[in-house]
This record gives C-alpha cells, sequence and structure tokens, in this order.
C-alpha cells in the first residue's frame, strides 16, 4: 500500500520546513522505519523515516526547497502500484506557497516579464504540474475582495502573488492571512522592476549570508558597495585586435576593445556564476544566462542597452549587436526591455582618458565594471621596466550577493583571459 | 518522577578532536535508540581550533582559504547537517546533549528554547544578562552573540548541541566572516564580565541548570563506561 511521506509539524509553532536531502532516490528500495530524508527547521535537523515499504516512487518538493507543514514530500509505494491518485489529490491541495525553490528540475526558472518584487509567480508546494497560479484578472485588475485588498495593502502583499480561494478564484480574507504566514513576497522588495528577466536560479540564503545582508545595508545604505580594483596588461588585447580587424578588412566589419570585452567578461562569468547574480530579498538570482549592460552616455544622462546571452555569441556578432544597440541608444530609440534585466554590466570611459574609476550599481543588478583607459606605462617586469599597454578596471559588487574573495577571482580570471586573449577567438 | 530521570554527565577533558566526538555521539545515539542505553546523556569538551561547514555553507563563506587555515592550525570539516558555517577552539564549551525528546516533549522548537534557557540560567549566575533574538536560535547579550545552537534528530533522539563561548579568542570568528566587518558580533564570558572564568566552572553551572531545565537528576559519568 502507498505510504506518504509529509513534512511533518515537528513543532506546534513551525509552519515550514526545508528539505535538507534526500537520502534515497527515485526508484530505489525504502523499509517501513528507514530514514529518507533530513529536514530543517530552525537551528533543528530532523530524520524522517518511512512508514511504509517499497520503493520510493515519487521524490515531490527538491532539495534546498522550504514547504508549508503538510505538504506531500514523496511517496513510497509498491514497484507498479499505481499513485496517481494520491498525487492528484496533492495537486488538489497545492495552494500553499512555497518560499523555496520548489521547481523539481535543476531550478531554472523561466522569463517571466516584468514583475515587480521577488519570486517570478508563487511556485506551487507540489511541482507537479505548472500549475496556473496567476489569479483571473479582469482586463488588468485582480479579482478581490475590497476587505483582502485593504489587507495586502497593510500588508504589503503583492495581489497578483496571491492565490485566491474564493468564488471565481477570487482573492478572500483568509488567502492574504495565508499568503501573510507563508511569505509571499512584499512589494518592492527589490527595489526596482528587474525588466525582462533573464532565467536564474534560486539560492537560498544561509543564515550567514542573511546576517551580512542585514549588517552591510546598515552600514553602507540599500546596495552595500565594495570595490575592487585591478590593472591588465592590454597588450595582447591590442594585438588581437589589429589582427582581427586586419583580416576582416574587406567585411566592414571592426573588432574593437570594448567587444572583447564584453566577449571576456561573459566568459569569465561562465568560469564564476556566483557572480551572475542579483540579491532578492530572501534569496540570490544566479542566472543562467550571461546579459550584459553596456553603459553609454546620451544627452541628458545615460542608458544601459543589453546585450543577451553574450557567453554564446562570437566576436562579430557581439560586434554588430553592440554597435547597433549602442546607436540605438544615442538616438533614444531603445525599447524598455532592451535596457533592463542585465545581469552584469560594463562602464567604461576609457575614451574620456579617465585613469580608472568606481561606478555605482543600478539596483537590482549585483555588479557593474568600471572601465579606464588603456595607457602606455613603464612596467616592471621580470626585473627591467617595459613599457606597456594597460587598463585599469574597478569591480563594483553589491555585498549582500558578493563576497571580495568571489570579486577577486572573477578579476583574476578576467584578467588572465585579457592578458591570453587569444582563446576568445578559437 | 524527577528522580527516575537520569541525565549522564560526561565531561572531557582536554581538547576533543570534532571527529571523535561526532563518532563518539553516533555509537551514543545508536546505543539510545538500541536501547542499551536508557538515561539521557550530556556531553561537555572542548575542541581544538575547526571550523565546520554544514551543507548549507560554501567555501567562500570563509575568509582565508583552507591551505591558510590549515596554516594556522585550522581545521576545516564538513558535517552532514544543515545550516552554516561554525567555529569551534579552546576556550568554548561545548555541549553534547544526548537526549530522547521521546521522554520530554516531542517539540523541535521547544527543545531549542530549553537550550536557550540553560544557556540563559547558567549566564545569570555570572551576572550576564543573556536572552534570545526571534528568529536567530541562539544565546545573544544584546546584539552580540554569545552562544550557537544547531541540533541534529534521529527518531527524536537528539545530538549535536550548543558551543558557549567562555575566553574563546574571538578574533578565531572573524576566519569566518568575510572583510572582517562583523556579520554577526560574538563575545564570550570574559568579554562580558573582564574576568577569564574557568571553563570547569561555567560548566558546572551549565550542568546545573541543564538539570533544572529539562528536569533531571544528573549523574556523573566516566567515557570508559559506554565504550
Amino acid at each position: 500500500m502507498a505510504t506518504r511521506i509529509v513534512m511533518s509539524k515537528l513543532s506546534p509553532t513551525m509552519e515550514e520546513g526545508r528539505i535538507l536531502q534526500w537520502l534515497k532516490k527515485e526508484g530505489d528500495p525504502v523499509e517501513s522505519g528507514e530514514v529518507v530524508l533530513e529536514v530543517e527547521t530552525d537551528k533543528a535537523n530532523m530524520e524522517v523515516e518511512a512508514m511504509g515499504s517499497g520503493v520510493l516512487k515519487r521524490i515531490l518538493v527538491p532539495e534546498d526547497a522550504t514547504v508549508p507543514t503538510g505538504t506531500l514530500l514523496g511517496v513510497v509505494a509498491a514497484e507498479d502500484e499505481d499513485i496517481s491518485a494520491i498525487l492528484a489529490e496533492a495537486e488538489a491541495v497545492a495552494t500553499g506557497i512555497s518560499v523555496g525553490r520548489a521547481d523539481a528540475k535543476p531550478g531554472t526558472v523561466p522569463p517571466s516579464g516584468a514583475i515587480p518584487g521577488v519570486a517570478a509567480a508563487p511556485h506551487p508546494a507540489t511541482p507537479l504540474e505548472p500549475a496556473a497560479v496567476p489569479p483571473p484578472h479582469d482586463g488588468g485588475r485582480i479579482k478581490a475582495s475590497p476587505l483582502a485588498r485593504r489587507m495586502a495593502e497593510e500588508r504589503g502583499i503583492a495581489l497578483r502573488l496571491v492565490r485566491g480561494t474564493g468564488p471565481a478564484g477570487r482573492i478572500i480574507k483568509r488567502d492574504i492571512e495565508a499568503a501573510a504566514t507563508t511569505g509571499t513576497p512584499a512589494f518592492g522588495e527589490v527595489g526596482t522592476e528587474l525588466g525582462p528577466e533573464p532565467p536564474y536560479e534560486r539560492v537560498e540564503l544561509s543564515q550567514l549570508r542573511k546576517a551580512i545582508a542585514r549588517n552591510l545595508v546598515q552600514s553602507l545604505g540599500p546596495v552595500p558597495h565594495f570595490f575592487l580594483t585591478a590593472e591588465i596588461d592590454m597588450g595582447r588585447v591590442l594585438e588581437l585586435r589589429a589582427e582581427l580587424n586586419k583580416s576582416l578588412q574587406d567585411t566592414g566589419l571592426k573588432i574593437g576593445v570594448n567587444e572583447i570585452l564584453l566577449k571576456t567578461a561573459a566568459q569569465a562569468l561562465l568560469e564564476h556564476p556566483d557572480m551572475n547574480v542579483a540579491f532578492a530579498g530572501d534569496h540570490i538570482r544566479r542566472f543562467t544566462r550571461v546579459d550584459i549592460g553596456i553603459a553609454v552616455a546620451i544627452d541628458d544622462g545615460l542608458i544601459t542597452p543589453v546585450l543577451r546571452d553574450v557567453a554564446a555569441k562570437g566576436l562579430r556578432q557581439i560586434s554588430v549587436e553592440s554597435r547597433e544597440l549602442i546607436a540605438r541608444a544615442r538616438e533614444k530609440k531603445l525599447a524598455p526591455e532592451e535596457y533592463q534585466g542585465a545581469t552584469f554590466t560594463i562602464s567604461n570611459l576609457g575614451m574620456y582618458d579617465i585613469d580608472e574609476f568606481t561606478a555605482v550599481i543600478n539596483p537590482p543588478a549585483a555588479t557593474i565594471l568600471a572601465v579606464g583607459a588603456t595607457q602606455e606605462k613603464p612596467v616592471v617586469v621580470n626585473g627591467t621596466i617595459e613599457i606597456r599597454s594597460r587598463m585599469r578596471v574597478t569591480l563594483s559588487c553589491d555585498h549582500r550577493a558578493v563576497d571580495g574573495a568571489m570579486g577577486a577571482e572573477f578579476l583574476a580570471t578576467l584578467k588572465r583571459m585579457l592578458e591570453n586573449p587569444l582563446r576568445l577567438v578559437l | 518522577m524527577t528522580a527516575d530521570r537520569i541525565c549522564k554527565l560526561l565531561r572531557l577533558p582536554g581538547l576533543t578532536a570534532y571527529g571523535e566526538a561526532l563518532a563518539l555521539q553516533r555509537q551514543l545515539v545508536q546505543a539510545r535508540s538500541g536501547g542499551e542505553l536508557t538515561d539521557d546523556v550530556l556531553i561537555l569538551l572542548e575542541h581544538p581550533r575547526v571550523i565546520t561547514l554544514g551543507r548549507g555553507a560554501r567555501v567562500s563563506n570563509l575568509r582565508a582559504s583552507t591551505e591558510v587555515l590549515a596554516g594556522l592550525g585550522v581545521q576545516v570539516q564538513e558535517v552532514e547537517r544543515g545550516g552554516d558555517v561554525t567555529y569551534h577552539g579552546p576556550g568554548q564549551l561545548v555541549g553534547y546533549p544526548l537526549v530522547d525528546l521521546g521522554r520530554h516533549k516531542k517539540d523541535l522548537h521547544w527543545y531549542l528554547r530549553q537550550l536557550e534557557e540553560v544557556l540563559i540560567q547558567a549566564l545569570g549566575t555570572f551576572g550576564i544578562t543573556a536572552g534570545r533574538v526571534p528568529g536567530y536560535t541562539g544565546v545573544w547579550v544584546d546584539d552580540r552573540k554569545i552562544a550557537s545552537i544547531g541540533v541534529h534528530v534521529s527518531r527524536w533522539v537528539t545530538s549535536h548541541g550548543f558551543a558557549l563561548n567562555v575566553t574563546t579568542d574571538l578574533a578565531d570568528f572573524d576566519l569566518i566572516i568575510p572583510c572582517g566587518i562583523e556579520a554577526v558580533k560574538m563575545t564570550s564570558v570574559e568579554r562580558e564580565t573582564g574576568r577569564a572564568h574557568s571553563i570547569v566552572k561555567v560548566g558546572d553551572k551549565v550542568a546545573r541548570s541543564f538539570a533544572e531545565v529539562f528536569d533531571l537528576t544528573v549523574e556523573p559519568a566516566e567515557l570508559a563506561r559506554f565504550r
């Protein structure tokens, strides 16, 4: 007979628990009383045992996800047993809003359009089907009772993230109460609209990271910046550029240092995915695509057109597309989705002969790279003084999401790549 | 009723390697589940300098590389439990209560609050007014953390426990806090009272309030008896 594994209430005050670790995989044989997973509440971990024997037929909630108590986590049953009834039942009650990553796949959340706040949409507590969560809209207006509307406003709960259980999916009082206890993301937690959002993985915050975020914000304002500067030898990049442009002579194409920088930064971010992130209140978004914003000065300010999926593009394509974007940015002809949602940003003031500078992060981004002019200067190389072309870059990081050592390692990779740029064109 | 409930008090002298203490706990938990051990046990000990990484922790949460830490004589140990980076070292009273919550109360949050209560009461005898910070398990003196708590429960038998800074070298905590910006300010009995109380004496007080809070009669025990 099939038995359920649920997130049990390990304390009367326990509202939700986190899956720490599954000790069995789907299909593994399980004996009654055997430990199948560990869950965490507060600072206590609990081993959870199977209540029946058979095989672990289904794992419904992945590791690291946080779900309300009572949520069905898995099913133990005979190998050939039909458990669709249990799964259907679980789906029917899956109204709770998971604050964890309830996506059973390796946590990739598809781009979701411009939704302010944190989660793209409330994840269903059990990831059976991508349940149609957004409540019914009436010509853009969300159906909710006046009381629910007022309560949501008072508590800073975004109505569009609440699942309505009233008539015709109308949001009523108890839905707001439920959302308040299960932690629906509040308004403005990210600060700014994320715009057309690149795909990302949700990374839960450790206690340490929460403490870092909380304290550093008190020290340095809502986005606690820190800055890392490195000097990079650009000799080989300049040689590479000259050679590339010679070979491209007939095509009318040109490769500039900027494009090489874009490509290098994308490559370096692939090696350091923890730098391709944004801090989102109760978690960190680790983007699974590299979208680089290019700061462009315009008449009355600046704008950062975003070149999408840079890592997947070659230098030629980067050159063509970035030049086109920059040109339209100068003419103020960019659509909003073309200047929102960068996962990394480059601001280059080299053409103004600036040696080095620090750039201010544009929330919700977590990083921006400030690039100075490439200048000839004397450098000590192996004990002799040589004239070298050097460029200073300064990386600004949001300390809530990124630590000094991570940033430094990223810069080291960027430097290594720029000083040995041939592999970029391979 | 009170007289029936015994807690064996196991005090290990000197410094006990983290791995050794882990093995001992496992052995005792097994004995408890198997019925060979019928009493609750409180182990009090000190660890050599060690940083433990829970499953949720990332090496990037360390301020120094594993090699640098090894050079400083700090061991880095990954442990199969959740949570963050924890530091243990000389001058820190580590308590591993192995209690059967089935005999007390099957309530994990209650258990965490009770452990906090044990330490709050013990600290009170040294004139330290300690308390709780809602949402942040542990024992705090204002905004300074004096004791950390993290427990593991198997069939309602507990292991792991608490770490109370008595004369701990607080600078060591910087090893796990990036940039030296104090994410969490740590403190110790010594820092709060201005006196280096002996860890044995603090252990006495903790054992006494443990007995009181959990309504147990403490009986000193020897390690050999369990082995």
